[in-house]
């Protein structure tokens, strides 16, 4: 046994152990169990029991029940999807709580919001970026009517893929030129049927019986918290079905029972150490010498994915994911995020990753140019290490400069 | 209209190029004063995040300076620098920037003169570049 093999021993033993303190004070998280296994079918058995909270949701509280918002901005809806993920207990959501307003499942309009009297909403939970005016208008109208805001879902805390967008160095102009004009689809209907001059969409419409209105697109997507005060965030893409359940407890308990809230811009759901900590696969430390997409090795369910020349973004990710990706043999796509000691989830990224190509036995002698054409084999690495969080990056828009791509 | 005097932050490792610049220094060398040297024990320690807050607080040019390969005091940090670099080049490049903005050079202890060369051509260049296309765009 080597030094080094001692110390990774050392370290994977850690968190099992802090796992277990943690479970006996709140709920139990099963994720410290999944760490030590080793086979993949073991694995999936415990991830099962891993998303198997029980009832963990109380019935209605004997003096009311508390008022839930869920509201969805730029977003695919996978983070709704993610609530009604909850099984059974959606039920039980619904006897703990009133929903007022919840635009996939309910029937609660603006003008309801709007009559309400402020901060009479227990919890917002909004989802998604913010993309256009309506979103911008409806995070602000949630802020004000309710006590406690939640940032739900990888778009609303780090602008996911919409704040892809901002790469785009036109704005808003040019991403509707190009979905009106320039896609094959709308390109031929648009020379078809309006030859002289492109029809594209309007904010407002003076029609016969009034005025008609649409949002304004933004030139860059924010972050629900680059645009209101926002209390808790809960990352992921989308975030665990646990989690919810984790949150709606704490507020429960702390509305009847006077339980204390976790501190103000608190990240729910997740851990302090990096995926790689959660995720079972072994660990060699070997290098990357050629870069590999999932489909075209056979990937070993044991080893390491960076190990096999897969780009996974595990070493700078935040975990609490309960490496749901890698344990199916997918790279990590960092959608929970930085941990917290870094602001910059890309450029951590690309130092992890750039650390794993070897050293050359030429390096000594060999140019810059050299390292270049090897670091080229990685394609879009701004678009790769970025996937998740652009609109919270250093640098958030992109620029047009003579000699830059 | 006044001449355009760049910002440049340069980030220079202890053991090789922050003597090299010294040693302009105490030679007398004759130099741009556009850049501002922060010291890091390697050019494994700039951390591609240095680089990247330093383009948005505004600077027009990141040089990073460290040993000469083969001599890194702590044997492989620029190796590890070189690769990093190269990868926040396409970065930076994807983002739209001349890739010229951003340089890796080494420099040796005993090297004021190419200091001195280097630290010249960078400012020229950033000069021919202009300011930074940052300053136009509200980020």
């Amino acid at each position: 046994m080597s030094f080094f093999d001692r110390f990774r021993k050392k370290k994977k033993d850690a968190p099992v152990a802090k796992e277990a303190k943690k479970s006996a004070a709140s709920a139990p998280v099963a994720s410290g169990v999944v760490c030590k296994t080793k086979t993949p079918e073991s694995i999936e058995a415990n991830y099962m029991h891993a998303a198997d909270l029980g009832e963990l949701l109380p019935g209605a509280p004997p003096n009311g029940k508390i008022k839930l918002a869920i509201y969805w901005a730029a977003a695919c809806g996978g983070c709704d999807v993610s609530l009604l993920d909850t099984n059974e207990r959606i039920l039980t959501i619904g006897d703990m709580a009133d929903i007022v307003m919840w635009p996939i499942a309910v029937d609660g309009k603006e003008k309801d919001i709007a009559e309400m009297e402020d901060g009479s909403i227990t919890v917002a939970i909004i989802s998604g970026a913010i993309r256009n005016s309506e979103n911008e208008h409806m995070a602000k109208l949630l802020r004000q009517k309710s006590q406690i805001m939640v940032s739900y879902g990888s778009c609303a805390c780090f602008g996911g893929s919409p704040a892809l967008a901002n790469l785009v160095a036109g704005g808003s102009k040019e991403l509707l030129d190009y979905a009106y004009q320039k896609v094959p689809s709308t390109s031929s209907f648009q020379a078809d049927y309006h030859p002289d001059a492109p029809v594209m969409p309007q904010t407002s419409y003076a029609a016969p019986e009034g005025e008609l209105t649409l949002p304004v697109i933004y030139d860059r997507v924010k972050t629900l918290d680059q645009t209101v005060d926002v209390d808790y965030f809960v990352p992921g893409c989308p975030p665990l079905q646990e989690t919810i359940s984790h949150m709606l407890k704490a507020f429960v308990d702390f509305v009847y029972h006077g339980v204390p809230l976790p501190p103000k811009g608190t990240q729910i759901g997740v851990t302090t150490s990096s995926l790689c900590d959660q995720c079972p696969r072994t660990k060699e430390y070997r290098r990357i010498t050629e870069i590999k997409e999932p489909f075209q090795v056979d990937v070993d369910p044991d080893l390491c994915l960076l190990d096999q020349g897969i780009l996974c973004l595990g070493p700078a990710t935040v975990g609490g994911c309960n490496a749901r990706c890698t344990i199916a043999g997918q790279p990590c796509r960092g959608c929970y995020g930085p941990t917290k000691a870094v602001q910059e989830h890309g450029a951590s990224a690309l130092t992890a990753i750039a650390s794993l190509f070897p050293v050359l036995e030429d390096d000594g002698i060999i140019g810059e140019d050299k390292i270049m054409d090897i670091m080229s084999t990685i394609k879009d690495p701004l678009g790769y290490f970025y996937a998740f969080t652009m609109a919270k990056s250093l640098i958030k828009v992109a620029v047009n400069e003579k000699g830059g791509q | 209209m006044t001449e355009f005097e760049p910002k440049i932050v340069a980030f220079c490792c202890n053991w090789c190029s922050y003597a090299g610049a010294d040693g302009a220094g105490v030679a007398r060398l004759q130099m741009p004063t556009n850049f501002r040297i922060i010291r890091t024990m390697c050019s494994a320690r700039v951390d591609p995040e240095f680089v990247l807050r330093a383009f948005s607080k505004g600077a027009d040019g990141v040089i990073v300076l460290g040993c000469h390969p083969a001599d890194c005091h702590y044997i492989g940090g620029n190796y590890r620098a070189r690769r990093r670099i190269a990868l926040l080049k396409l970065v930076l490049d994807q983002y739209g920037f001349d890739p010229k903005r951003m340089r890796l050079e080494w420099v040796s202890a005993s090297e004021a003169e190419k200091f001195q060369k280097t630290m010249t051509e960078f400012v020229d260049t950033i000069k021919e570049l202009g300011p930074t296309p940052l300053k136009e765009v509200k980020h």
